[in-house]
Order: C-alpha cells, then sequence, then structure tokens
C-alpha cells in the first residue's frame, strides 16, 4: 500500500491532467478510489448490485465536479462527501429497509452464542439494524467505522462539526444498546485486533 | 469513547472488492460522457420577444378583467362571454370554434417545429 502522500500526489496529479483534457487519467483515480467507494456504498445498502451502482454513479459526479475540487483539502475528504451525498440521496429515493428498529431481528438462541454461525449470525443482525437508525443516526455510525473509528474524518465526510457527529454516534449506540442488551454484558470482552491496534497508537 | 463489543462488531464489516468489470465499466460512462456533445443553450435571444409579448398580454389581460369587474361593481359581476355572430345557426357555431382551435394547434405545432429546426434538433 504506497503511503498516503503519494496516494495525495498521485490524486493531484491526476485531477490536473484529466482537467488538461486527458480523459483516461481518470482511471487512476477510480483505480485508487473504487474499493473504498464500493465498500462505503455497501456499507449504506449491504446490496452488492446497488453499491456498485451507487460507485459508479458517484463517481461520474466526481468526474463532472473534478474542477470544484479546492486543492486545499484531501482529494479523498472531496471524494468521500461527495459519495456519501450521492448514496444519501439514493437512500432517500429508495430506502434500504422498511423495518422499524424495535422490529430488527435479534437471533434468540443465546445459549448457542459461541456457534460460529450463530455468532456471525449476531453480528449480521447488528449491522442490519444500524440500517434501521433514522438517517441522521445511522450515517454518523457508518462513516464512524468506514473510517476506522475517526470521529473528524467522519464529520468532514458528513460536513458536519464533530461535536454534532459525536453527540449522534452516542445516540445511535444507546439505541443500538437498547435493542441488543445482550451486548452490554459482553462488554470488553472481545475486541478486533485493528481496534486494539488503534487504542495503543 | 469506550469501546466494546458493539464497536468490534460494527468495526468488523466484510469487505467487498469491485467486480472485475467495475473500473471497465466506470471509464466507459465517463469516456461517453467526454465524447458527448456539450447540452445545447436554451435560446433566450430567440424567446425573449416571445416571452415579453407573453407578458405583456397577460398584464393587459389582467387590467382588461380588473377595468371590468370595478365597472360592473362587484355584486353584479358576470364572466364575460366570447359570441359569434348571432346570425350564424348554432351548428355554424359549433363549427367555427373547432376550426379556430385547430387553426391554433396548427399554429403552435408550427412555431415548435420552426424552433426546434433552427436549434438542430429536427
Amino acid at each position: 500500500m504506497p503511503a498516503l502522500e503519494n496516494i495525495a500526489a498521485a490524486d493531484a496529479l491526476d485531477v490536473q491532467r484529466v482537467l488538461a483534457g486527458d480523459v483516461r487519467a481518470f482511471e487512476g483515480i477510480v483505480r485508487r478510489w473504487q474499493g473504498p467507494l464500493v465498500n462505503l456504498a455497501w456499507r449504506y445498502t449491504r446490496d452488492r448490485g446497488r453499491s456498485e451502482e451507487l460507485a459508479q454513479e458517484a463517481f461520474l459526479r466526481a468526474w463532472r465536479g473534478l474542477a470544484s475540487w479546492r486543492q486545499e483539502g484531501a482529494f479523498s475528504t472531496w471524494l468521500f462527501a461527495l459519495a456519501a451525498n450521492v448514496y444519501r440521496n439514493d437512500l432517500k429515493r429508495v430506502p434500504v429497509v422498511n423495518v422499524p428498529m424495535n422490529e430488527a431481528p435479534e437471533p434468540s438462541h443465546p445459549a448457542v452464542q459461541h456457534d460460529d454461525l450463530a455468532l456471525r449470525s449476531r453480528d449480521e443482525s447488528v449491522r442490519r439494524a444500524v440500517l434501521a437508525l433514522p438517517l441522521r443516526y445511522r450515517e454518523p455510525v457508518l462513516l464512524f467505522y468506514f473510517h476506522e473509528m475517526d470521529v473528524a474524518a467522519a464529520a468532514r465526510t458528513l460536513r458536519l462539526p464533530e461535536g454534532t457527529v459525536k453527540a449522534r454516534l452516542s445516540r445511535a449506540r444507546d439505541l443500538l444498546r437498547r435493542r441488543f442488551p445482550h451486548l452490554e454484558h459482553e462488554s470488553g470482552s472481545v475486541a478486533a485486533p485493528h481496534l486494539t491496534r488503534r487504542n495503543e497508537a | 469513547m469506550r469501546q466494546d463489543q458493539l464497536d468490534t462488531i460494527l468495526a468488523q464489516n466484510e469487505e467487498l472488492i469491485p467486480t472485475s468489470g467495475f473500473l471497465a465499466r466506470v471509464m466507459e460512462r465517463v469516456e461517453e460522457e467526454a465524447a458527448a456533445p456539450p447540452p445545447i443553450p436554451f435560446p433566450w435571444k430567440r424567446a425573449i420577444p416571445g416571452i415579453v409579448l407573453a407578458a405583456v398580454v397577460l398584464v393587459c389581460g389582467a387590467v382588461a378583467i380588473v377595468r371590468y369587474i370595478l365597472s360592473l361593481g362587484a355584486t353584479q359581476f358576470t364572466s364575460p362571454q366570447m359570441q359569434l355572430p348571432q346570425a350564424l345557426p348554432p351548428a355554424m357555431q359549433q363549427a367555427g370554434w373547432i376550426v379556430a382551435a385547430l387553426a391554433i394547434s396548427a399554429a403552435g405545432y408550427w412555431l415548435a417545429r420552426r424552433l426546434a429546426g433552427r436549434s438542430g434538433l429536427l
């Protein structure tokens, strides 16, 4: 994985080439950012086909609006904000779930939770419950975890103050904990390795 | 922020790898857009006289209606009705209205084709 500075420099160079008329230079941008944009769309929709369609639309919007990127900010910040806007508008047009939060499915067999399949099913239920949150709480959750628990990055993508994002995140987590109360009992038992590393840093 | 199992679950998201044709599809759409001719600007120069004329007619009509209402007084108001010459029989009067409607439609169609033809749409 190239260093962040190299990626930023490559982005800036490709944008300059595209604006100078070299259409093929946009390929470099798509190649670098296709994974993140498809994965961000996946978090918004949990639908593989729709994720690619939305990511494609986001790239097209980026292509059309490339001249509006002010180079004082990172290209990735601009691109993520644009993509989040595309995904948000599409979700308003065609919502992903119509299930209310209190009807979001919950695994009913705590006795078998050590079984790998049951754990995976529970985790997926929690992730799906995020989609049942109201959009104002859902987006901070999606972006906070997409940006590896970086509130500042999530706030930049949402173009909201960090304090607002923190407050919404806290409310969203309360709603999720209320829906899945058993998670609180297991609090702190297991931590994902990359989260542990991040906290240590 | 305290890290707990909720964080663990939400942070462990399945990584999606874009399909092999994704890049090509995006670039195809981008190249289509790049090759497309620029959008046709709205022909303001041609449209402005028509818009001004329509506005003048509307304003004159509104003024005439207000004057008519004021001249009759609010209680005696009845909507003005267009009358064809009374000498014509009723069947001819109806035919006259149909002919007038067809003529207006034809004029509208001709004008629209003319404008579109000049803009290179036809």
